[in-house]
């Protein structure tokens, strides 16, 4: 059983990677539970309204029923996984652009304090996929995939074996949607 | 020829000044290393795993916490 992650901060474009590979065609598991918003004009491509992170917690989410399908757990989530076999689409993002985006979505940020707490978790969440022997993971940035999709998409799809429709992909990346983006960083 | 350099792709040639070079050279005799590249090469990986231990901040309990505050805000936890 190999299950498939697409994993990041929140608001790092995990969203965005899943409609990617929706669209590219892999199998992408998600539900209504959370529908699309100003914050997610395309959706958020989750399960449980994005609260997978308290069923990992407590041992009861059935990663066994998503075998071969991409599922979304957030970067915090990643520190309760079962041992397993596991390949990780993880998406980073310039910081500044998550915490406006999150300051968006949830009110006001104390970024001295908030900022450096994401980054570690970040740093946190990174180390444990690079060091578990049962996680095979890519790196994916944000703008990059904004910037130059078929570049990036191409790449993830080298990382999926070439089971990608990377034309169909491609066209799940509209960059008019992605404000926030801060240049040259 | 060494049996570093025997492992074609594995090694690659990093310039240092003649002087240090030779620096190296007398602080290495009697020693065990064979060679001013595996000094070199020891120097740089203690360095190197010095830097990572200092670079690497720990994930406590309080920020744990702080980070769960958020995320709850976001809808991403109960």
């Amino acid at each position: 059983m190999t299950n498939y992650i697409v994993s990041g901060l929140e608001r790092s474009g995990t969203s965005m990677m899943m409609q990617i590979l929706y669209r590219g065609g892999m199998p992408v598991a998600f539900d209504k539970s959370r529908p699309p918003n100003e914050h997610n004009p395309k959706g958020y491509y989750e399960l449980e309204g994005g609260k997978v992170i308290n069923r990992l917690m407590d041992g009861t989410f059935p990663l066994e029923k998503y075998d071969g399908k991409f599922i979304k757990i957030t970067a915090y989530g990643l520190k309760f996984l079962p041992k397993g076999d596991y390949k990780i689409i993880y998406m980073v993002r310039n910081l500044d652009e998550i915490m406006d985006s999150m300051e968006k979505m949830s009110g006001p940020i104390d970024r001295e304090v908030e900022k450096p707490l994401f980054e570690k978790l970040n740093k946190y969440a990174m180390k444990l996929i690079d060091e578990r022997e049962d996680i095979d993971y890519i790196i994916v940035k944000y703008n990059d995939v904004v910037r130059n999709p078929r570049k990036e998409i191409e790449r993830v799809n080298e990382f999926l074996g070439g089971k990608l429709d990377v034309d169909a992909a491609v066209k799940a990346v509209d960059p008019k949607l992605y404000r926030n983006v801060r240049e040259n960083r | 020829m060494t049996a570093e350099k025997e492992e074609k792709g594995k090694y690659t040639t990093v310039s240092i000044p003649t002087p240090l070079a030779e620096k190296i050279k007398k602080r290495i005799e009697g020693t065990g290393f064979n060679s001013i590249s595996s000094y070199v090469t020891y120097v740089l990986r203690e360095l190197l795993a010095n830097m990572e231990e200092e670079e690497e901040e720990v994930f406590s309990k309080e920020d744990e916490e702080k980070i769960k505050e958020r995320l709850r805000a976001l809808g991403y936890l109960d």
